[in-house]
C-alpha cells in the first residue's frame, strides 16, 4: 500500500488520496494521469493491467486500485 | 426514413401506442420489430450486412464466454491436482483461443465497414500512383451503398464483443436481444454508440409508463427539432453557398461563414441527439449522452471529452488504453524515462496512443485527406498541449490575471480553434479546405455595407438564426448549473402546453413552408 500511494503522491502530490473516493468519476485524475499510473504499478508490482481493469471502479480511490492490484496478482 | 418528415412522425406515434399499450413483457419486441421497419425502410438490401454483424456478434460472444467458462470451471475442479505451472499454461492456451476468436470477428466486421468506407478511397490512392509512373493501369471504383448506419453499429457492436472477451460484459444469450442492441433505431444513424450493459438494461426492461418522463422527452424533442429546422436548416444553405464559393467572397464573409458551420453542426448534430433522447425517455429509456455543452470547453482535449462523448469514450476504451497501457508502450516509456527523463518517459506512451486514435477518428468520420489531416490536427494540438503544460503553468504563475478572465479566453480560443479545424474537410478536398484558410487570411477586402458583407444572406432569416442562436447560447448557460427541462416544467401546464404549441407551429412554417431545405442531418454520412 505504501508504494501505491509513492506512485500516487508522485503523480499529484496536492491530492489527499486517503479520503478521495471519486478520483475518476470526479474528473481528478485524467486519462494521461491513468496512462502514467498504470505504467507505474506495472513496474511496481510486476503485473500486467489488462484494459479490462481500466474503468473508473478500479481507480475511483488508493484501496480500489489496491483490490485491483490483489486481484491481478491472484489471477496470475 | 428522415426524422423531419410526416412518416417518421407517424412511425412514432404507432411506435409509442404499440409499446405503451402491448404487455410490458414484449416491449423490446415491439422495439425490434420497429427498429427493423426503420432499417428496412433505408433499403432492404442493406438489412444483410446488419443480420451479419449482430448474428456473428451474438455467436462469438457465446463462443467467447464458452470457452473462459470451461477453462475456469476446470481449474476450479482440478485446483489440487495441477501445478501452478500447468495453470499458467492453460491460462495462456484459453487467452490464445480466446484471442483468435476475437481477431476473427473483428476482421470479418472492420472488413465489411473497410470495404464499404475505404474501398473507393484506396482505389482511388492507386489509380493516383499507378497514374504518377505512367502506366494505364486504372482500377474502376466499386458502386457499393453504404448500409445505413455501418460506422455506428459496428463500433457499437465490436465494442460488445471486446468487453465479453475482457469480461466486463456477460454474453447475451438471446439472438433476437442482440439484434435489437444492434439495430436500435433511434441511434443508428448517429449514435450515441452506447454500451451494452448500459443499453442493455435499459433496453430489456419493463418499463412502467411515467407521465414525467414522457413529458420531459416531448419537450426534449420539440426543442432538438427546433434545434435542427429553426437553426441548422436555417444556416445550411449560407455555409454551401461560402463553401463552394470562397474565392468569390471577402476573407471577413469567409470568416462569417466558418462560424455559421460551427453553429450548423453544432445545432444540427445536438438537434438530433435531444430528438432521439426525448424519444427514448417518452419510452422510460435513457439514452447515454452525446454533448456536454462543448462549445464551453477550456482545450482541444476538453472539447473531444464534451462533443461526441460516446465516440470518444470509444475510442478511449478500445483504442487509448490497450495501445497506451500496451507491454511494449510501458517499456518504451521505461527505457524514455531513463534515457531522456521523466516527462519524455510519462508523455510518450500517452502520444503514440493519441496519434494512433486521432488518425483512426479521422478516417472513422471519412475516406478523405480532409479528414486524416483534421484527425491528424487534432491529435497533434492534444499532444502538444500535454507536452507544454510545465510551461503553460510556468507562464501562468508569472502571469497575475485574474481566473475567470483567462478561462474565458481559454474557451473563445478554444472554439476559434475547433472552428477552423472543422472546416477542413468540409469543403470538399484538404486542398479546398487550406484554400478557404488562405483567402481568410490573405483577403483583406473591407465590405463597405451589410449587403456586401454578407451578399448572400435573407435579412429575416438572420433575424431568425441570430434570435435562434441566442436562445440555444442561454440554454447551455442554464445547463451549466440547472436542468432546462426540470425549469421547464415549473411552469403552469397551460403556459407550457401554449409555448410548445407555439413552437410546433413555427417549425412547421418552417420546415414544409418557408424555407423548404430541411435536409439530412450531417452526421448521417458518416
Amino acid at each position: 500500500m505504501e508504494k501505491l500511494m509513492e506512485i500516487l503522491m508522485e503523480i499529484n502530490p496536492d491530492i489527499d488520496y486517503k479520503t478521495e473516493k471519486n478520483l475518476i468519476d470526479g474528473k481528478i485524475l485524467d486519462s494521461f494521469s491513468i496512462v502514467n499510473l498504470v505504467a507505474q504499478i506495472s513496474e511496481t508490482f510486476d503485473i500486467e493491467i489488462s484494459p479490462k481493469y481500466l474503468i473508473p471502479k478500479y481507480f475511483n480511490s488508493v484501496d480500489a486500485m489496491w483490490e485491483m492490484i490483489q486481484a491481478i496478482l491472484d489471477e496470475e | 426514413m428522415s426524422l423531419v418528415s410526416l412518416s417518421f412522425f407517424l412511425f412514432c406515434v404507432l411506435l409509442l401506442l404499440c409499446y405503451w399499450l402491448f404487455p410490458k413483457k414484449i416491449q423490446w419486441i415491439v422495439l425490434l420489430v420497429f427498429s427493423l421497419v426503420f432499417y428496412a425502410f433505408a433499403g432492404i438490401e442493406n438489412s444483410f450486412y446488419i443480420l451479419i454483424t449482430a448474428f456473428s456478434s451474438w455467436l462469438g460472444a457465446l463462443w467467447l464466454d464458452n470457452v473462459s467458462q470451461k477453462s475456469k470451471q476446470y481449474i476450479k475442479d482440478n485446483k489440487d491436482n495441477l501445478t501452478i505451472e500447468e495453470k499458467s499454461i492453460l491460462k495462456n492456451k484459453t487467452k490464445r483461443k480466446k484471442k483468435l476468436i476475437l481477431a476473427g470477428i473483428l476482421l470479418l466486421n472492420f472488413g465489411l465497414l473497410c470495404v464499404f468506407k475505404y474501398a473507393n478511397f484506396v482505389i482511388g490512392q492507386i489509380n493516383t500512383i499507378t497514374r504518377l509512373f505512367n502506366t494505364n493501369t486504372t482500377i474502376n471504383s466499386l458502386s457499393l451503398i453504404i448500409p445505413l448506419g455501418i460506422s455506428f453499429y459496428t463500433f457499437q457492436t465490436m465494442g460488445y464483443l471486446i468487453d465479453v472477451y475482457w469480461e466486463k460484459s456477460e454474453a447475451c444469450k438471446n439472438p433476437l436481444k442482440l439484434l435489437l442492441f444492434t439495430s436500435f433505431f433511434p441511434q443508428i444513424t448517429q449514435g450515441p454508440i452506447s454500451n451494452y450493459q448500459q443499453l442493455s438494461s435499459q433496453l430489456f426492461s419493463e418499463h412502467k409508463f411515467d407521465y414525467q418522463n414522457f413529458a420531459y422527452g416531448f419537450q426534449r424533442m420539440v426543442w432538438g427539432y427546433f434545434k435542427k429546422i429553426a437553426i441548422a436548416d436555417m444556416l445550411a444553405p449560407y455555409v454551401q453557398l461560402v463553401f463552394q464559393n470562397y474565392n468569390q467572397y471577402a476573407g471577413i464573409t469567409v470568416l462569417i461563414g466558418i462560424f455559421f458551420y460551427s453553429i450548423q453542426i453544432y445545432a444540427d448534430f445536438s438537434g438530433y441527439m435531444d430528438i432521439v433522447c426525448g424519444l427514448c425517455r417518452m419510452m422510460g429509456i435513457k439514452l447515454t449522452e452525446n454533448f456536454n455543452r462543448p462549445y464551453f470547453s477550456k482545450s482541444i482535449a476538453e472539447y473531444w471529452r464534451r462533443w461526441h462523448i460516446s465516440l470518444g469514450n470509444w475510442f478511449k476504451t478500445y483504442l487509448y488504453y490497450p495501445i497506451a497501457v500496451s507491454r511494449w508502450n510501458t517499456k518504451l516509456g521505461r527505457k524514455c524515462n531513463e534515457i531522456f527523463g521523466k516527462s519524455v518517459g510519462k508523455n510518450l506512451p500517452a502520444s503514440i496512443a493519441l496519434i494512433a486514435v486521432w488518425l483512426t477518428t479521422g478516417l472513422w468520420h471519412g475516406a478523405t485527406w480532409g479528414y486524416i489531416a483534421w484527425g491528424g490536427l487534432n491529435g497533434l494540438i492534444i499532444i502538444f498541449s500535454m507536452w507544454m503544460e510545465p510551461v503553460y503553468a510556468f507562464a501562468k504563475s508569472k502571469i497575475k490575471i485574474k481566473e475567470s478572465i483567462w478561462k474565458f479566453f481559454q474557451v473563445i480560443r478554444t472554439f476559434i480553434l475547433v472552428t477552423f479545424i472543422k472546416v477542413l474537410p468540409e469543403v470538399g478536398s484538404l486542398t479546398a479546405g487550406l484554400g478557404l484558410w488562405k483567402r481568410i487570411f490573405t483577403n483583406h477586402t473591407i465590405p463597405t455595407s451589410f449587403g456586401t458583407l454578407l451578399p448572400f444572406v435573407n435579412k429575416l432569416h438572420l433575424m431568425a438564426i441570430i434570435i435562434g442562436t441566442i436562445l440555444m447560447l442561454i440554454f447551455s448557460l442554464i445547463q451549466r448549473k440547472y436542468s432546462v427541462g426540470k425549469l421547464f416544467n415549473k411552469i403552469p401546464t397551460v403556459i407550457r402546453i401554449f409555448i410548445l404549441s407555439l413552437i410546433i407551429t413555427i417549425l412547421i412554417i418552417i420546415a414544409f413552408g418557408l424555407n423548404n431545405v430541411s435536409g439530412g442531418f450531417m452526421y448521417e454520412q458518416f
